[in-house]
């Protein structure tokens, strides 16, 4: 009997150990599998960043370091003093920071006639906003291109930020945002003598300062990043943005790695920063637009 | 009696009436700078690529275009570059969009775990999002560069000697192309399906836990059908992306090797900006955008359920 009982105690702990060991292999499995994709994933970064640091030869050397050998910060002097570059930045600069003030204060302005004052018609006019998310932006370059060269936009940084603002996504967020905040808020603003501009000014946008925040950056990301539009046109040199300079870059030093990594880098940093610094609220904008926010 | 009713309630169908007319008038200041963006930039240039699109249109002098009624969707019809370049972009969302559905769901369902770093690999996944495709692109193309790329560097010193010019090769230049892109977008999907995991009520588990179930019961009768609005959203995304591919094969390939790699933008791009073929490149645009709306529609038809996003 008791012999009996300390062979069914073992037999219940080899199974509970074998229960406990398949877990921690697949927790370990887990993490192999997660923390090896992350690496897989920081690959090209670590490639491109110790490519800009090496030198012209080091770059192009049959045995690979990660550690340049010297180590060498002569493309980003080359590149950030004189020549191009800096005009690219500040182009990218003006273009993403013009586009998301712009964004930002149009689609509020609408998203605010669209929830909070009712007028005849405006059902119609955001269902047609609504129904232009199915007009993909590739079909509308040809007669655009018309249309800038018409107002002499050519090599403007208007040709980028008009057409862009003109896009239904900002509406499409914030009058989500906008309907839920409530109705008796307003009506004592009302009461108080509030103008309806005083109600968009004083109540709305600062109830509405992380949805339009998360808006904001990505929109900045967006634009700073465009590729197709502004390839088409920038037909100066001096007029290109950071991603349309590095491209052109790049076909004339296609036997160069170090000086377009360095370029990449010099592209990606602002971008970074950012998004190391603000990494929530673009998560927000991100998940906001899948509704799962 | 009867003339001050009718008094009052004219009186009060004119006090409506002019805040009705105040509210429209209101409505319509507050809406108007977009409205005019929106005019100006996107509904006017979609008439008039329409418009475009029936005419042999000459690029410099566009009052000497000719009308040509559907001449230039039949001409499109009979051209091979025109399929093939079809076929490519039909080639890289078969091979991009699945496995973008399939990794970021993997790392969101496997980040939502309580593993620890949760954030830190958040972040990982999530940040080459943030990089321009010129970025993404060209570290992609110096990794698979024949000699010194590092992916070849890395085959020989595992002992396999001569690994192909990846992006010069037929084979394979299309599926590193797809690579490239799940590495540079899936931060997005995988954002998306993490949020939508951690929206799904706790109190299912528990109740699937007292029924037992197990894992894979509760991954297929739970997890998934409660992220189902999500995985469409991310399904239709992607899908609208990869249809309009063109920054990766610009920048890797130029299109190549021959036309392997040629999308249908990278060849309405050409027709219209290297060949100054304005409405027949327009033409290819609305064929395109009606795969698009197609496509969208069979799997709004499979996928989309009743309630909408």
């Amino acid at each position: 009997m008791s012999t009996e009982s300390q062979t069914e105690n073992v037999r219940q702990n080899e199974r509970s150990s074998s229960w406990l060991s398949n877990v921690s292999y697949r927790t370990a499995l887990l993490y192999i599998a997660l923390y090896g994709t992350a690496i897989l994933f920081l690959v090209p970064y670590a490639y491109m960043v110790s490519t800009s640091l090496k030198t012209r030869s080091g770059a192009l050397s049959t045995s690979f370091h990660w550690i340049p050998h010297p180590i060498s910060l002569h493309w980003y002097a080359h590149m950030l003093i004189g020549g191009n570059v800096p005009h690219w930045v500040l182009n990218s600069l003006v273009i993403s920071v013009g586009t998301t003030v712009l964004v930002l204060v149009v689609d509020s302005l609408i998203a605010f006639a669209l929830t909070r004052i009712e007028w005849p018609g405006r059902r119609y006019v955001f269902g047609l906003i609504v129904a232009s998310f199915m007009v993909p932006g590739f079909v509308n370059i040809i007669p655009l291109y018309t249309l800038i060269t018409k107002f002499g936009l050519v090599n403007s940084d208007l040709a980028v930020i008009l057409p862009f603002a003109a896009g239904p996504l900002g509406v499409f967020l914030l009058v989500q945002f906008f309907r839920d905040i409530p109705r008796e808020m307003q009506e004592a603003a009302r009461l108080d003598g509030f103008s309806t501009f005083r109600i968009y000014t004083r109540l709305v946008l600062p109830l509405s300062k992380s949805a339009l925040s998360a808006l904001g950056l990505f929109i900045f990301v967006w634009s700073w990043n465009q590729f197709l539009w502004p390839l088409i046109v920038f037909q100066d040199e001096g007029s290109y943005t950071l991603p349309i300079g590095l491209v052109t870059f790049q076909s004339t030093h296609a036997f160069n790695p170090a000086v377009n990594m360095t370029g990449a880098v010099i592209t990606s940093v602002p971008l970074f920063v950012l998004f190391l610094l603000l990494q929530d609220r673009l998560v927000d904008a991100v998940a906001m637009q899948a509704g799962t926010k | 009696m009867a003339t001050t009713t009718g008094q009052s309630s004219s009186n009060s169908w004119l006090a409506t009436r002019s805040l009705r007319q105040r509210r429209l008038v209101t409505g319509l200041l507050f809406s108007l700078p977009y409205l005019a963006l929106f005019a100006v930039f996107l509904f006017w240039p979609l008439i008039k690529g329409i418009y475009m699109s029936l005419y042999n249109w000459n690029a410099i002098y566009p009052s000497q275009s000719t009308f040509i009624g559907l001449q230039n969707y039949a001409h499109m019809l009979g051209e091979p570059t025109f399929w093939s370049a079809l076929f490519s972009t039909f080639y890289f969302v078969v091979l991009t969009v699945p496995s973008m559905v399939v990794v970021s769901l993997l790392l969101a369902l496997g980040v939502n775990r309580e593993v620890r770093g949760a954030t830190f690999l958040r972040t990982v996944f999530f940040s080459p999002y943030v990089l321009t495709v010129a970025v993404s692109a060209l570290i992609w193309t110096q990794l698979l560069g024949s000699t010194y790329g590092l992916v070849n560097v890395f085959l020989e010193s595992v002992g396999i000697a001569n690994p192909p010019a990846w992006l010069q090769s037929y084979a394979f230049a299309m599926p590193w192309i797809s690579v490239t892109t799940v590495w540079w977008t899936v931060g997005f999907s995988f954002v998306v399906l993490l949020a939508a995991r951690q929206n799904v009520p706790d109190r299912l588990y528990e109740a699937a836990k007292l029924d037992g179930a197990g894992s894979w019961r509760t991954m297929v009768d739970i997890t998934l059908p409660q992220m189902r609005n999500a995985l469409f959203f991310v399904v239709i995304l992607n899908l609208i992306w990869s249809f309009q591919m063109f920054g990766q094969s610009y920048i890797m390939t130029s299109g190549g090797p021959g036309n392997s790699t040629t999308t249908l933008v990278m060849y309405l791009y050409r027709q219209a900006f290297h060949q100054h073929n304005f409405g027949y490149a327009a033409a290819v645009g609305f064929t395109l955008t009606f795969v698009l709306i197609v496509v969208s529609g069979i799997n709004y038809y499979f996928l989309g359920s009743g309630e909408s996003i």
